[in-house]
């Protein structure tokens, strides 16, 4: 019995499952050398390429070297992205991608200076230490150069023990033959990169697979193994048959060592890492030269290129580029392909950039891709299941996938699919079986994302029930302590400070709602000064009845007596109390009420929403900032909140009295102050002038409170027949004023500092938002008493 | 006589040492729970949105395991509501509300309108939203779950519900198909030579 080390010195070889033996026609590109091609103007760098969590090391307009790094990374998964040629930074804004649905990613442009100017690069040695090669491997940002772009270092860096190294020369693609011309014309560097290798995984046996369609290569590579320094024996060539799809990572390893890799694992579980020759050339460049990777060999080919070949192309060329450099003649209905014939994806535009697994440009002519055949019915011929390298069963997987039973068809292993396309090859009936298992393995992924996230948002959800129980019982406790405490320290004096204070806190309320006596007045006055608005919404609507409310509850709150004396009072009130009261109350009340309404106007008319409300908001900021002091934000959107708060009560107020049957009175008052008040807020906002911060403040509060009191007392007031009499009062004693308020609405206005916007803004939002709620309720309220 | 006694005594022994072992095994095998709310909440999408009437996706589980109706679902939609119509073994009905369209939203806050109030702190469900009392808040993506109760308490109305857009990650293959057809291969024998 040989052992497996045996058989890969003998060189045997293992049959590997399915396969297909397409045209090659790798004779137009890989007769000639590789080449280079001129400048781009314009490089497409998209940021980050490999790994997600990055910064952008330079910005708009910064110059920067060839091989400058463009990206920091702190995830060990992330790849840094280097420059590709010295220009400057033009752009870095969201381009289309590489990829088949050529989505926006963001992307570094570069203009190049044409000068193509190295920065400096510090060249390591053999000499260095494992961890030291393998950070510089990282920071070249090496990726795997076979197509999937996986980060080099990583598998450089195995937890497990490796025995068998497999570089992969193989590329049974058709058309492409970059890696070819590579192992052709660089086998030195190659065979100096697979001894890095050798180094950093110390492997028993390293094996260069080629695909024996590639004679000038194998001589080359065995030409380079007998003069490299490596110890005799570990390393040889093997020529395998030419298959599609032998180049496949899994592929490869079930026919060197006649193992398979289980599903779901990856190969360094059996001991095993493959690497491409690409990739071994690049990580050669970057320790002993320091070169990071940006550039790669791609194959430029097609019938309808006129140049086809080999081209070092800087990562980050646009494509459209190379087709021009390449003397490429559209035809109609040009397909542009990045990747080969059978596993490449079509671009739907061509400015986009190579990126570090783009392996090959392929621009076919309609007569060697042919126009895509009809679809017809299966016939369950099983040519599809012979050809399958996987073992799958792709008839099964495809009527499963077409049915949109995907989680059957994850049952019959469809993540083991390698979309190698032999299936849809092989199909007599045309099937794009392919395509049927991409779509279901982008639903599926897009259902266990779901999954993942249902079950964290539970439990998040879970710890944060818990979270709040704990809370809870901790404030309870909390407060038992505290009340325990305060009674064993509460004497009989404090007992007597108490009731003191509350004697004081009522005597300060009735004072109070005589305040908002007064602030009513005011409010119809300002009504009066201006008219010229349309009639608007309910929110309007209910605020003014809020008012009135509150002006009628005043009267009685503030009068014990009889309603005549009520109102004989208040004829004279306005003179007296306009100057006795400070002018500060009647402002600051005004200007949020002024604010409510306006903007609850607004919100209730259009349905343009933000934006204009905003605007909106914007003018009585402007007016209010003609205020020298700054204004007291806190006090304003409390003064705000109480405000929506009252009228809302007020709404619900307006209801019940509908049903106390004095509506009539109550309609005339709404239709003589409201409709004139929309204006009310530009007067009202310049009266904030003459303030100091806490008076206004205390004020605000103050007359909030007396709000909340009137509108209980008018809540009693309302069935009274005093009502009937008392509103005709209010509307003809308020008529007089106006003179008064209209001078001050004529104010100058001054710029405001930025500060004052944004508080204003705030507060006006807040005013605004509340309106709103109140308008709503007032809405549901009369609809629900209709 | 004796037979008789012996016969009744048999069984009324048996009789409790069955009774004894029952009652020993209902409490050493009491299964905690209803098994199947477990199966129930499995299903349903854990936006624990309250949309259904229920302060979260267990306690709809709970209230369907207990009889109620199988469609009070709307972040889940059809397929849902079959799902668990198949489960419960009833009747599939139609989504009681207009079921939400399938486009995935999240929360945005525009920060420099939040006024730092913390309500929409308070009403997320899954505690995707961070921030402090005055300070701006915003929303962690990743754990948003879309289920729009931080809009109604936002007193500036400045929370968004956006739709998450498609990028590379998220993308559906539709790909055309790229089809490979036979051509005559002519080897350019000379040039290789």
């Amino acid at each position: 019995m040989q052992t497996l080390l045996d058989q890969l010195d003998k060189g045997t070889l293992w049959r590997s499952p399915g396969g297909i033996h397409p045209p090659e026609v790798k004779f137009l590109s890989n007769t000639t050398p590789i080449s280079q091609l001129p400048l781009a103007q314009e490089y497409l760098v998209p940021v980050p390429q490999v790994g997600e969590n990055c910064t952008l090391a330079v910005k708009v307009g910064d110059k920067v070297l060839k091989g400058a790094p463009l990206t920091q990374g702190t995830s060990i998964w992330h790849l840094p992205v280097h420059a590709p040629t010295s220009g400057t930074v033009v752009a870095i804004e969201p381009r289309a991608s590489n990829h088949a649905s050529a989505l926006p990613v963001n992307t570094c442009v570069i203009a190049a200076d044409g000068e193509d100017r190295w920065c400096e690069l510090t060249p390591g040695s053999i000499e260095l230490s494992n961890q030291e090669m393998i950070a510089k491997i990282h920071g070249a940002g090496i990726a795997g150069m076979g197509g999937a772009a996986f980060p080099s270092h990583i598998k450089l860096n195995p937890v497990s023990e490796i025995e068998l190294v497999i570089i992969n020369g193989v590329e049974c693609e058709p058309y492409i033959s970059a890696d070819d011309r590579l192992m052709r014309e660089y086998s030195q560097d190659i065979l100096a990169g697979i001894a890095i290798i050798h180094r950093l995984l110390s492997p028993k046996r390293i094996v260069i697979a080629i695909e024996d369609n590639k004679p000038e290569a194998i001589k080359a590579m065995q030409q380079a193994v007998s003069q490299s320094t490596l110890p005799a024996g570990s390393t040889r060539v093997t020529v395998i048959p030419t298959k599609y799809p032998s180049g496949g990572e899994k592929q490869l390893i079930q026919i060197i060592t006649g193992r398979e890799v289980p599903s779901g694992a990856i190969p360094a579980k059996l001991g095993i890492v493959v690497h491409n020759v690409g990739t071994a050339f690049a990580i050669h460049q970057a320790v002993t030269q320091g070169k990071p990777l940006i550039e790669r060999v791609v194959t430029v080919t097609g019938q309808n290129v006129g140049k086809p070949g080999n081209y070092w192309l800087p990562i980050g060329t646009p494509v459209e580029h190379v087709l021009k450099q390449t003397e490429f003649n559209a035809e109609a209905e040009q397909k542009v392909i990045i990747g080969g014939p059978m596993m490449g994806h079509a671009l739907p535009t061509i400015q986009v950039p190579i990126l570090k697994g783009t392996n090959c440009i392929l621009v076919p002519s309609s007569q060697e891709i042919g126009i895509t055949p009809e679809e017809k019915a299966c016939i369950r011929c099983g040519e599809c299941a012979n050809a399958c390298p996987a073992l799958l069963l792709p008839q099964q997987l495809f009527w499963h996938a077409k049915a949109e039973e995907y989680d059957k068809a994850a049952s019959y292993n469809l993540k083991d699919c390698i979309e190698c396309g032999c299936c849809s090859y092989v199909c007599p009936s045309d099937i794009p079986l392919v395509e049927y298992y991409r779509i279901a393995k982008s639903a599926l992924k897009q259902a266990a994302d779901e999954k993942h996230q249902a079950e964290r948002a539970k439990l998040r959800f879970e710890a944060r029930i818990q979270r709040l129980e704990e809370e809870k019982l901790a404030r309870e406790a909390k407060a038992k302590e505290a009340a325990a405490r305060r009674q064993a320290t509460m004497t009989s004096t404090d007992k007597n400070a108490v009731t003191e204070a509350m004697a004081r806190i009522a005597a300060k309320k009735a004072a109070a709602a005589e305040a908002t006596t007064d602030n009513a007045t005011v409010e119809v006055v300002f009504a009066d000064t201006s008219n010229t608005e349309a009639p608007k919404g309910k929110a309007a609507v209910a605020a003014a009845i809020a008012r009135a409310k509150a002006k009628k509850a005043a009267q009685g709150a503030d009068d014990a007596e009889s309603s005549k004396q009520a109102f004989s009072s208040e004829s004279s009130e306005p003179t007296v109390q306009a100057e006795s009261l400070s002018q500060k109350d009647k402002v600051a009340a005004a200007i949020a009420r002024a604010k409510a309404k306006k903007t609850a106007l607004k919100a209730d008319s259009d349905t343009n929403g933000d934006t204009e409300a905003t605007v909106n908001a914007n003018q009585p900021v402007a007016e209010t900032a003609t205020s020298t002091e700054a204004d007291d934000k806190k006090a304003k959107v409390a003064a705000a909140v109480a405000r929506a708060k009252a009228k809302k009560a007020a709404a619900q107020q307006a209801e019940l009295s509908d049903m106390a049957e004095v509506q009539p009175e109550y309609a005339k008052q709404e239709s003589g102050s409201d409709v004139e008040s929309r204006n009310e807020l530009g007067s009202a906002a310049e009266l904030s002038a003459p303030l100091s911060p806490e008076d206004e403040k205390k004020a605000k509060v103050a007359a909030a409170v007396a709000r909340a009191k009137a509108k209980k007392a008018a809540a009693q007031q309302a069935d009274s027949s005093e009502v009937a009499e008392v509103q005709p009062e209010l509307v003809t004693e308020a008529k007089p004023e106006s003179g008064y308020e209209s001078d001050s609405a004529t104010e100058p206005s001054a710029p405001l500092s930025p500060e004052d916007e944004k508080k204003a803004k705030v507060a006006a939002a807040v005013a605004r938002a509340k309106a709103k709620k109140a308008a709503r309720e007032a809405d549901a309220l009369s609809d629900s008493n209709e | 006589m004796s037979t008789m006694l012996i016969a009744v005594i048999l069984l009324t022994l048996l009789a409790l040492f069955f009774g004894v072992l029952l009652g020993f095994a209902a409490l050493k095998f009491k299964v905690e729970g209803n098994p199947i709310v477990d199966e129930l909440e499995a299903i349903l999408p854990q936006t624990q949105c309250g949309q259904c009437g229920y302060p979260g996706c267990r306690p709809y589980a709970e209230a369907i395991a207990n009889g109620d109706k199988v469609n009070k679902c709307p972040p889940g939609g059809t397929a849902t509501m079959e799902k668990l119509a198949s489960l419960m073994g009833v009747e599939p009905e139609p989504l009681n509300a207009e079921a939400q369209s399938q486009v995935k939203k999240i929360a945005y806050i525009r920060e420099d309108e939040c006024i730092g109030c913390t309500k929409c702190i308070q009403a997320c469900p899954v505690d995707a939203i961070i921030g402090a009392g005055k300070l701006m808040h915003t929303v962690l993506t990743a754990d948003c779950t879309g289920c729009d109760l931080c809009v109604e308490p936002c007193p500036v109305d400045c929370i968004d519900m956006i739709p998450v857009g498609q990028n590379l990650k998220n993308w559906n293959w539709r790909l055309n198909a790229i089809p490979v057809t036979l051509i005559q291969e002519t080897p350019h024998e000379e040039k290789r030579g």
